[in-house]
């Protein structure tokens, strides 16, 4: 079995000079940080709204909450997974919080209630929406792609039905200020504060505890983790789950945002949380990834949109670009690993 | 009888008439059983569901799902998977209307050649697809699952920018009237283009190189390869023809519809995969019979068809579909595992 | 005329005879894949009804030989001449079009397919465009009769026992006029009887004036049927030898490159009480029936076999990577029912698979990680979930430094390691932990030769400390020289318990034999009765 298979193509890659492949990898972290630079610059000399305070801002904000999401991604995609329900989940979380603390205000509620009680549904329906996709994935061993695109359907079912396809308006102060008016800090907005926490604890859970160690095994080779003891199912149900309960925090902060429960508020997110991911440097093989190419990904994809939207650019191109940048990102991807 | 020693082969042969019924019935799985089973409940409790027109809808629809189905099932077959379908039925139907539209004027008086160059635009929509598709896979080796989404989201975009949502009407009232909503013997016109492309599917399958070799490619690449295969062409074909059927079922539902339309059912694609996981093709590759997709589509429609009778609301049916799909696929599964101890 | 005039005609008449007798010449292939060179400069050359047999261990350069001979992909340099004709673009459809025919040990079939479709995949008869399926029905059944097989054309592959998956693999080669087969470990599944059966067909093809390259690692089977052996090692070739020239104990030494006997350490040997006991296993897919054997402390059982006789199953299936069907497996007498690796490793059982790559290490990963994969809930390396990546560090460069990891840097990624560095990698897993019982699978497999020397000195030292280690073995010698006891296997039963002196190679291969002598008896008997 060591032997070349019929293709030949199984025998491992040897021993490269290490100061190569160190330079290799400098060279492609630093690639996006400069393209991301040298895109602003240049936008700028066309636009150059672009470079003013007030945009930068808005860019930080809104990468924020598409930070939340593309990490989310990005757990599950280090397993060698996907989830492709992110966006609808993300809707119907919005959906049940808004009906909760609406209902719960009319009723007269106190603030701390309809707060808690909005945090916790919409925690608690992302954790049924990654509880059921862990489960079919590392139980029952279907395929993550069918798996998510059945989710997907059925939070979109749930959503569209339960918010009776229309936007659930009012969200209650209780719930919105706390994530998303002023600042704890003067000059950090609070979205971008508690994007900041949650990168810190993700980078802390994924760099320095046995779960995250165990999620860039099993991505890695996934049997070799078997043999070694390490307990997939548990873990791979475990990832599911945190990807739907970032999402959800995700959701969360969007619907405190936008003030209402929106049925559509996922739309686009699954495709941008996966381009982030992807451009960001997260391998869809698996085992490769980190709250950095998360960060850095979400900013790059933020950026173009909003250059894209200072320029004018239409919605529908905008939206034919994120396509042919998916592909593009993954070719790279692909050709990053053949390299490896 | 040459002496073996081996104690691990089935080697015994099955000579009962039971034994072949038993095969037959494992192959054909419970599917035709089921189908039948859920129309005669339909017919005795669902009410409507007999009528003529209600049975001609069901039949209408199911052809096009069944049309897009088969071109699933042909990628499945070869180890992929197609998420771009819905998109390149909505690229087609925008691509048709507008070229018929814009040809009114050159042929006026040749109706027939306006809905020949609609036609064509609309098949090449799928052709051009499929293509990129295909090479992204077979080429690039990038991930089918990734190449679709990113051509679903391209061709999504194309439509809504070409047409910026609004319906395009305009369309020749003999393709329409004629072709789209016609009755040919009593039958929806869809169901002959339907029957027609499960024939041709399963002369493919049955008795030409091809069915065997994206069997082949599905099952074991290096064996196909090694063998002889023609392995890449064989896989950007079968994107290529998948992606033109969704094509011809989006030309049919334009016919139907009477205008182009950028925004079409949103669940097209995962009712395609649907329809294949039920009817036993696997997510893995390797298997798969057109007959069975077609029933499968048919089974599929005609639940969402007493569904609909039965005032049962169109979103909490696609909490259903996606149920069933991940239950149909778990089941695939199992059923593998299990076969696999055996 | 003088002498030396009529010897130079002589030898010039010879010269040219193997000239037109030359089926297959290759000179100066050589063939890199990314990192590896698989072939170095090898020539090799075949005669028309000659046997020649390719000869050598696993990695050295057999299969990429074979692979560019049928087609496969070219070689990088060299030349190959086939009947007398340059060629230099060859397509596996094209090689079976000029008469080479392959039979590769990884099988070509497609398993949801028939027989009668496997054979014919690629080269489907076809009247009009269309499959004349009853032709090729016909034809497929005249194979088999010709062939003397027992297959039911209809029949799926999946649903074949191995042997008669092998019986497939072999016909797919007859399909086409065959000028030069290649027959790549042909009698690795296949009964007494049924290698009995090809080799006939082998000396038939012999006199019908075939070439047939035979690639093989059974030293008797050789002698048998070969008329030329070429030994190849790491990718050269070492000699090209007549069969009858050359002792199996030099066929040997050339193989490995060095003496027998000279490589293996003594270990010493203090059984104490028995660790793990496997009582009557028999597994799901019957590659293992009714097998029970053994492991003390402080001893090292082998088990050695061919390739397929289910030694490597009967490990595996004690730590759960294989389903177990009836029989018990204990650990220090208390059995344990559905055994997963996780819970053997609990027990103190470790696995250490044959295949690194697919199943042993993560590439990717810096050497850190994977030797503390398996250690990761222990208090040296993680507290309340939370990794100790301090302390982590530490040990797992002490056991790194200990097995001299060459370099010993524990934040490279495997990947950039050789491959007996990288075993080393894998074992240093199993320090990690309190493990009382090591199962080696295939150990030494690609390994150069100082890392196994080392890798054997590991193993004394562990012995030494009182733990058991099981041995499963392709290399006869490697088996031979460590093992303290040794099982062999033989079909998927256990055929033999040896001690002391009688672990030699004439008994091990005798225990194979005996067994198919009895087979025959049992045939022979049968046969007479009806």
């Amino acid at each position: 079995m060591s032997d070349a298979s019929i293709s030949g193509v199984s025998l491992p890659p040897a021993a490269e000079p290490s100061r190569h492949r160190n330079t290799a990898r400098w060279g492609y972290a630093l690639l996006l940080p400069l393209l991301i630079v040298a895109m602003e610059l240049g936008v700028s000399l066309i636009e150059p709204r672009v470079l003013s305070l007030r945009n930068i801002t808005n860019i930080l904000v809104q990468s924020s909450y598409l930070l939340l999401f593309a990490s989310a991604q990005m757990v599950v995609i280090l397993t060698g997974g996907f989830d492709l329900s992110l966006g609808m989940a993300v809707s119907v979380i919005s959906v049940a919080t808004a009906l909760t603390t609406t209902g719960l205000a009319a009723a007269g509620a106190p603030t701390w209630l309809i707060f808690v009680a909005g945090i916790g549904v919409g925690l608690g329906v992302g954790l049924l929406v990654g509880a059921f996709n862990g489960l079919f994935v590392s139980w029952v061993g279907v395929n993550p792609f069918v798996v998510t695109l059945g989710s997907l359907n059925i939070c979109y079912g749930l959503a569209t039905t339960i918010s009776g396809g229309r936007p659930v308006f009012n969200v209650p102060d209780a719930f919105t200020r706390p994530l998303y008016d002023g600042a704890f800090i003067p000059g950090i907005p609070i979205p971008v504060a508690l994007a900041i926490v949650v990168a810190i604890l993700l980078y802390l859970l994924l760099d320095r505890t046995v779960f995250g160690r165990a999620l860039y095994l099993i991505g890695n080779n996934p049997r070799a983790a078997n043999l070694a003891g390490i307990p997939q199912k548990r873990y791979l149900f475990l990832a599911y789950v945190t990807c739907s309960l970032l999402a959800a925090f995700g959701s969360l902060m969007l619907t405190a945002r936008t003030g209402s429960g929106e049925p559509n508020l996922g739309g686009s997110l699954m495709l941008e949380s996966i381009a982030a991911a992807v451009i960001g440097g997260v391998s869809l093989q698996g085992g490769v990834g980190g709250i950095v190419p998360a960060v850095l990904g979400s900013i790059f994809v933020t950026m173009l949109s909003n250059a894209m939207d200072l320029l004018e650019v239409g919605g529908y191109v905008q939206q034919i670009l994120l396509g042919c940048v998916i592909i593009a990102a993954i070719f790279l991807d692909r050709v990053r690993a053949t390299r490896a | 009888m040459a002496m073996s020693s081996n104690s691990t082969s089935d080697d015994a042969l099955p000579v009962s008439v039971f034994e072949r019924i038993f095969r037959s019935y494992r192959v054909a799985g419970f599917l035709p059983v089921l189908l039948t089973v859920l129309l005669v409940a339909f017919a005795l409790f669902v009410p409507n569901f007999v009528a003529v027109q209600n049975l001609l809808n069901v039949l209408r629809s199911s052809s096009y799902l069944v049309i897009i189905a088969a071109g699933q099932m042909l990628v499945l077959i070869v180890g992929g998977f197609d998420l771009s379908q819905g998109a390149v039925v909505a690229l087609t139907s925008v691509t048709s209307a507008l070229v018929m539209v814009a040809f009114k004027d050159t042929f006026a008086n040749e109706p027939g050649l306006i809905i020949l160059v609609g036609v064509l635009a609309g098949l090449g929509c799928g052709a051009i697809v499929g293509l990129v598709n295909g090479a992204c896979v077979a080429f690039l080796r990038i991930s089918p699952f990734m190449v679709t989404l990113g051509t679903m989201s391209i061709a999504t975009g194309f439509a809504l920018l070409l047409t910026s949502g609004i319906p395009v009407y305009g369309m020749p009232k003999s393709y329409v009237e004629g072709f789209g909503r016609g009755l040919w013997l009593d039958l929806p016109t869809a169901f002959y283009l339907a029957a027609a492309v499960v024939a041709a599917i399963w002369v493919m399958q049955n008795y030409t190189r091809m069915g065997r070799y994206i069997l082949a490619i599905g099952g074991n690449m290096q064996a196909a390869v090694v063998s002889g295969v023609p392995a890449k062409t064989y896989l950007i074909l079968s994107y290529v023809i998948c992606s033109m059927l969704a094509s011809v079922s989006g030309l049919a539902f334009t016919a139907q519809l009477g205008s182009g339309q950028a925004v079409i059912n949103a669940q097209l694609t995962l009712e395609s995969i649907a329809a294949a996981v039920i009817a036993g093709v696997s997510i893995k590759g390797g298997v798969g019979r057109v007959e069975m997709v077609a029933l499968g589509a048919i089974l599929l429609l005609t639940l969402t068809d007493a569904m609909d009778l039965l005032r049962i609301d169109p979103r909490i049916q696609a909490i259903f579909l996606g149920i069933i799909v991940v239950l149909a696929v778990a089941l695939d599964e199992f059923s593998q595992r299990r076969a696999a101890l055996v | 005329m003088t002498a030396v005039a009529t010897n130079q005609e002589t030898r010039a008449a010879e010269a040219a005879r193997d000239n037109a007798d030359l089926l297959l010449e290759l000179t100066n292939i050589s063939k890199r894949f990314p990192g590896v060179i698989a072939l170095d400069g090898v020539d090799f050359d075949v005669r028309r009804g000659e046997v020649h047999v390719l000869f050598g261990e696993n990695g050295a350069g057999k299969s990429t030989l074979i692979n560019i001979i049928a087609g496969t992909y070219p070689p990088d340099t060299g030349a190959f001449r086939y009947q007398g004709r340059e060629i230099t673009y060859l397509t596996p459809h094209g090689a079976r079009v000029i008469g080479i025919s392959p039979v590769f040990q990884e099988f070509s079939l497609v398993p949801e397919l028939t027989v009668e479709q496997n054979l014919f995949l690629g080269r489907e008869l076809t009247a009009g465009g269309f499959l004349n399926r009853p032709a090729m029905r016909a034809r497929a059944r005249a194979i088999v009769r010709e062939l003397n097989f027992d297959l039911r054309p209809d029949y799926k592959v999946a649903q074949l026992s191995r042997a008669h998956q092998q019986m497939v693999e072999i016909a797919k080669a007859f399909l086409t006029e065959v000028r030069l087969l290649i027959l790549d470990e042909p009698t690795a599944s296949l009964t007494d009887a049924e290698a009995a059966k090809l080799f006939d067909l082998v000396a038939k093809l012999k006199a019908s004036g075939v070439g047939i390259i035979y690639v093989s690692h059974r030293i008797r089977e050789i002698k048998q049927i070969a008329d030329r052996i070429t030994v190849l090692r790491d990718g050269h070739k070492i000699k090209t030898v007549a069969a009858g020239d050359v002792s199996e104990t030099e066929l040997v030494e050339l193989m490995t490159g060095r003496k027998i006997g000279v490589l293996f350490p003594k270990i010493e040997h203090n059984p104490g009480d028995k660790l793990l006991e496997a009582e009557h296993v028999t597994l799901g897919d019957r590659t293992v029936n009714d097998v029970s054997f053994y492991a003390r402390a402080g001893e090292i059982t082998g088990i050695a076999g061919l390739v397929g006789c289910g030694k490597s199953e009967i490990i595996r299936a004690i730590v759960g990577l294989e389903p177990i069907e009836a029989g018990v497996v204990r650990v220090r007498g208390t059995a344990v029912t559905a055994p997963t690796p996780a819970a053997m490793m609990k027990q103190g059982v470790c696995y250490f698979p044959s295949d690194r790559v697919a199943e042993g290490l993560a590439l990717a990963r810096p050497v850190r990680e994977n030797v503390s994969m398996a250690a990761l809930d222990l208090p040296g390396f993680s507290r309340h979930r939370i990794l100790q990546r301090r302390s982590e560090r530490r040990i797992v460069q002490g056991i790194v430094e200990k097995l001299s990891l060459r370099p010993p840097l524990i934040e490279r990624a495997v990947a950039s390691f050789s491959g007996g560095n990288r075993q080393k990698i894998l074992l240093a897993r199993g320090l990690t932990r309190e493990i009382s019982v090591y199962l080696f699978d295939e150990p030494t497999v690609g390994v150069d030769v100082g890392a196994k020397i080392e890798i054997y000195e590991l193993m004394k030292n562990l012995v030494a400390t009182g733990v058991a280690i099981v041995l499963v073995s392709s290399d006869l010698p490697e088996v031979l020289n460590l093992s303290h006891r040794l099982y062999v296997m033989h079909r998927s039963r256990m055929a033999a318990e040896l001690t002391g002196a009688d672990i030699n190679e004439p008994a091990v291969l005798s225990h194979f034999f005996r067994e198919q002598q009895a087979e025959g008896a049992v045939a022979r008997e049968l046969q007479a009765s009806t």
